[in-house]
């Protein structure tokens, strides 16, 4: 796509020679898309600093040191930044263990259904016929399940674990990303340079890998990806709202949210405020992420 | 707050006689104005409305409004006369005779004649009752009874198999009308008289909403008399912050169960009155026997030192409630208030898993011959159980004091059932019993009761425990059997089959406006009829 961006580019400025890649960012790009990605870009950093400080157990405070004498402290009490939550744990340090809980089941989901949806997507855009008549029945029953209901009964099935419960999101997930990719094929079967490559003769795999889903996806399977992460915590959030989510004492951004809840109308806001506002912000970076990454690499709103 | 409550429906005991005819009826101040709409406030909705095979508090609440037994419970814990007028007991207790009253009707079906009541009622009642393919949990309850005759159309006779203490008290079971259920023989879910529910109480059934609200309407031939008020409503609501807020904000008037969390909130409200009552309940942690780390009498001990009871208490329920020491409800008869409840001492609790033989092992955990002391803490997931999370959470943390690693395991709830009851795949759960006959704990803890969905589900066996309690049964005597039943009680505070930790004071709020509220300690509704609004305050 970019190489026929600079093509048209190149043919608008009529005569005179400039060179699309050496252009600066604001010329290439609109404002908005810039700030767009650049706030996902901020997002995406923070998951990945608050990961590793969980993971190497560098936080402010001890996340599991329950302290019945400071149950739900205000804000700044005692050395707690974000004050405490219904056990009298530190909310700021369960607030950065909590992407924790999301992070590898995460990827785990957005792993599932977009490496099945691509297998399925080529199958059934470039195969077409048969093939494509079976993934399109197999696609829309997957759809046709609503996802929470078939979350509900794998957990009665086995327990509440959050890489059950993302392996059904990925699942869930693989037809969203085989029909996009069905789609595209479709579209670029009827362009020139494909068939302009099947008549040099390169292979298929170099076709589908190369011209069809490196340079011509990878834009719609980045987007892809980061909804799924963003999706990832809005749905268990709503798990956790139902009780279903991932369990004490281990925190994530739902059950802090629902625990806190409880409490929400005697006053003592700040339990589910915190990670409400980290949930706010968080999807709205990957959401954002993915509209930006889309015009730009799309070319949709370039100048 | 929802409690994981298991009802232990035994038989219902109450002290003191009173035999005879009384005039329950002519009791009745005639002075109280009638009119005004009571709406009420559930946490959840039944899924039954009859006395027979509902199993839940919120149905138990709604029949008592609706039906009644041969006799009734007054405020003072008499037994009083109800349908049946006065009776008589055989010398050897063997045989018990009532007769009833002549002037019942049933509540009338739409378009229909009301139907009198009849001896023929109380003895469809029974039969539906024990019908093995009526699921209830009241069978078990009058096994004692081998049969119900009519010997005529208002005198009806019941045979016991032996002689039981307190036989009369548990006549005070819900009579049900033969035309009600479809089929004659046994009642299910499925027949229709379970959701429109015909009774002779104060109140009946006039419809169930589209939003699932029951409305009772006043009975106008009510047997003691019209009641007062002339509507009662249950409203269901799945969330007890929004009850508590429907309350402050006049959408009810009354809230049978308040959330403890609520109940500084209620106080400081002047438009309302906090009513507390008891019930004969109690929650505790039950440890698996069947774990040979638990059968160690020792290593409960120690649990039982380890756990702060009265912080928790405290920090979790206010302080709204009394520190148990034992197996029987406190404020029944049958609790020895000279067994004191286990204190806080870290020190003692180490001291005994040392004694046990248990050494802290490299990381901190208690272990014995390489096994560490490692337990499965079996929770079921309910939505609005944060006050059983608080309570669990806090657990773990005592216990991880002393050196104990509990993993918290959180299971849906029918799961959790089949875990506990049938499968007996856990080491520790967290739980309370309701009692309705607090000084009957032979479900609990003799080991007969061993066995898939039996109560006895820690497998706690010991012949000492099970001959006191046969004793306690059999005993007709009243003094000896508070006796035993405080040797039960010592001996079972010191075997620690389950840690016992509370009973919790229950609190009913309700508008200024109501007058003349009494509350039965579980039935709640008892003597709803006496309740009144004055004029001014009906709107």
């Amino acid at each position: 796509m970019r190489r026929s961006t600079r093509v048209k580019k190149y043919i608008q400025t009529s005569g005179e020679v400039s060179d699309f890649s050496k252009l600066p960012l604001h010329k290439k790009f609109s404002i908005p898309d810039l700030l767009y990605v650049g706030y996902g870009l901020l997002i995406v950093f923070l998951v990945l600093v608050s990961y590793v400080l969980g993971a190497f157990n560098l936080l402010p405070n001890d996340p599991q040191q329950i302290n019945m004498d400071m149950l739900m402290a205000p804000p700044g009490t005692g050395g707690h930044l974000l004050g405490t939550d219904f056990m009298g744990r530190d909310i700021q340090s369960r607030l950065i263990l909590g992407i924790q809980a999301y992070f590898l089941p995460g990827l785990l989901a957005i792993f599932i259904s977009l490496s099945i949806g691509i297998v399925l997507g080529v199958l059934a855009g470039y195969r077409g016929g048969y093939a494509e008549t079976v993934i399109t029945y197999f696609t829309n029953l997957v759809d046709s399940f609503p996802r929470l209901v078939l979350i509900l009964l794998v957990i009665a099935a086995f327990k509440p674990d959050i890489y059950y419960i993302m392996m059904v999101m990925g699942i869930t997930g693989v037809p969203a990303v085989a029909n996009a990719i069905a789609g595209k094929i479709r579209v670029l079967a009827q362009k020139n340079f494909i068939e302009a490559a099947i008549a040099l003769g390169l292979r298929t795999r170099v076709i589908i890998l190369k011209h069809i889903l490196w340079y011509n996806c990878r834009a719609l399977l980045i987007i892809q990806a980061t909804l799924g992460m963003g999706e990832a915590i809005l749905l268990e959030t709503s798990l956790s709202y139902l009780g279903f989510g991932v369990q004490e004492p281990t925190p994530s951004w739902g059950n802090m949210v629902q625990s806190g809840a409880n409490y929400f109308m005697q006053g003592n806001f700040w339990p589910s405020t915190a990670p409400a506002l980290a949930i706010l912000f968080t999807i709205l970076g990957f959401n954002l992420l993915g509209d930006g990454l889309n015009n730009m690499l799309e070319g949709k709103r370039s100048r | 707050m929802k409690q994981i409550s298991i009802i232990v429906v035994l038989a219902l005991s109450v002290l003191g006689f009173v035999a005879g005819e009384s005039q329950a009826a002519d009791l009745k101040k005639t002075t109280r104005p009638n009119g005004g709409t009571l709406s009420y406030g559930e946490y959840g909705r039944p899924a039954t409305l009859d006395p027979i095979t509902s199993n839940e508090m919120i149905s138990m609440r709604l029949s008592e409004l609706i039906f009644n037994g041969l006799v009734g419970i007054s405020e003072r814990q008499e037994i009083v006369p109800e349908l049946a007028q006065r009776w008589e007991a055989s010398k050897d207790g063997r045989t018990y005779t009532f007769f009833l009253r002549k002037d019942v009707t049933w509540h009338p079906k739409p378009g229909e004649e009301a139907k009198p009541f009849t001896a023929n009622d109380v003895v469809f009642t029974y039969n539906i009752m024990m019908n093995p393919k009526t699921i209830t949990p009241l069978k078990v309850r009058y096994e004692f009874i081998e049969k119900a005759e009519m010997l005529d159309e208002y005198t009806v006779q019941f045979t016991l198999k032996r002689p039981v203490l307190n036989a009369l008290a548990k006549f005070s079971f819900k009579i049900i009308p033969r035309h009600g259920p479809s089929n004659p023989l046994y009642l299910t879910r499925e027949d229709n008289f379970v959701q429109h529910p015909i009774g002779t109480g104060p109140y009946m059934l006039k419809n169930v909403t589209a939003d699932r609200e029951i409305v009772l309407v006043a009975n106008e031939k009510y047997f003691k008399g019209r009641p007062h008020i002339d509507q009662f409503t249950a409203k269901p609501f799945a969330d007890q912050n929004i009850l508590t807020q429907a309350l402050t904000f006049n959408a009810i008037d009354m809230i049978v169960l308040v959330n403890p969390r609520s109940i500084a909130e209620i106080q400081g409200d002047k438009r309302f009155i906090l009513q507390p009552y008891n019930a004969l309940s109690y929650s505790f942690f039950g440890y698996n026997l069947r774990n040979p780390l638990l059968a160690d009498k020792r290593v409960r001990q120690a649990f039982g030192y380890a756990v702060n009871r009265q912080e928790m208490l405290d920090a979790f329920f206010n302080g709204q409630g009394t520190i148990i020491s034992g197996p029987f409800a406190p404020g029944s008869w049958a609790y020895n208030l000279d067994v004191q409840p286990m204190p806080f001492n870290t020190q003692k609790a180490t001291d005994l898993l040392r004694e046990a033989g248990f050494k802290p092992g490299a990381d901190g955990i208690m272990q014995k011959d390489g096994k560490k002391l490692e337990l499965t803490l079996m929770v079921p997931i309910e939505k609005e159980s944060e006050a059983v999370k608080r309570v669990v959470l806090a657990f773990q943390n005592y216990l991880k004091n002393i050196g104990v690693s509990v993993k918290v395991e959180f299971k849906e709830w029918q799961a959790w059932k089949e875990n506990v009851f049938a499968d007996h795949s856990f080491d520790i759960i967290f739980a309370s019993w309701v009692f309705d006959d607090s000084a009957d704990i032979s479900s609990l803890f003799h080991s007969a009761e061993i066995g898939p969905w039996k109560n006895n589900f820690g497998s706690y066996s010991n012949p000492e425990v099970d001959a006191l309690i046969v004793e306690s049964k059999l005993t007709l005597d009243h003094e000896k059997r508070r006796t035993i039943n405080r040797k039960l009680h010592a001996l079972l505070a010191d075997e620690a089959p389950y840690t016992f930790l509370w009973t919790l004071t229950n609190y009913s709020a309700y508008h200024k406006k109501l007058q003349h509220v009494a509350i039965h300690p579980y039935k709640f509704f008892s003597y709803a009829d006496d309740w009144y609004i004055p004029v001014a305050a009906q709107k």
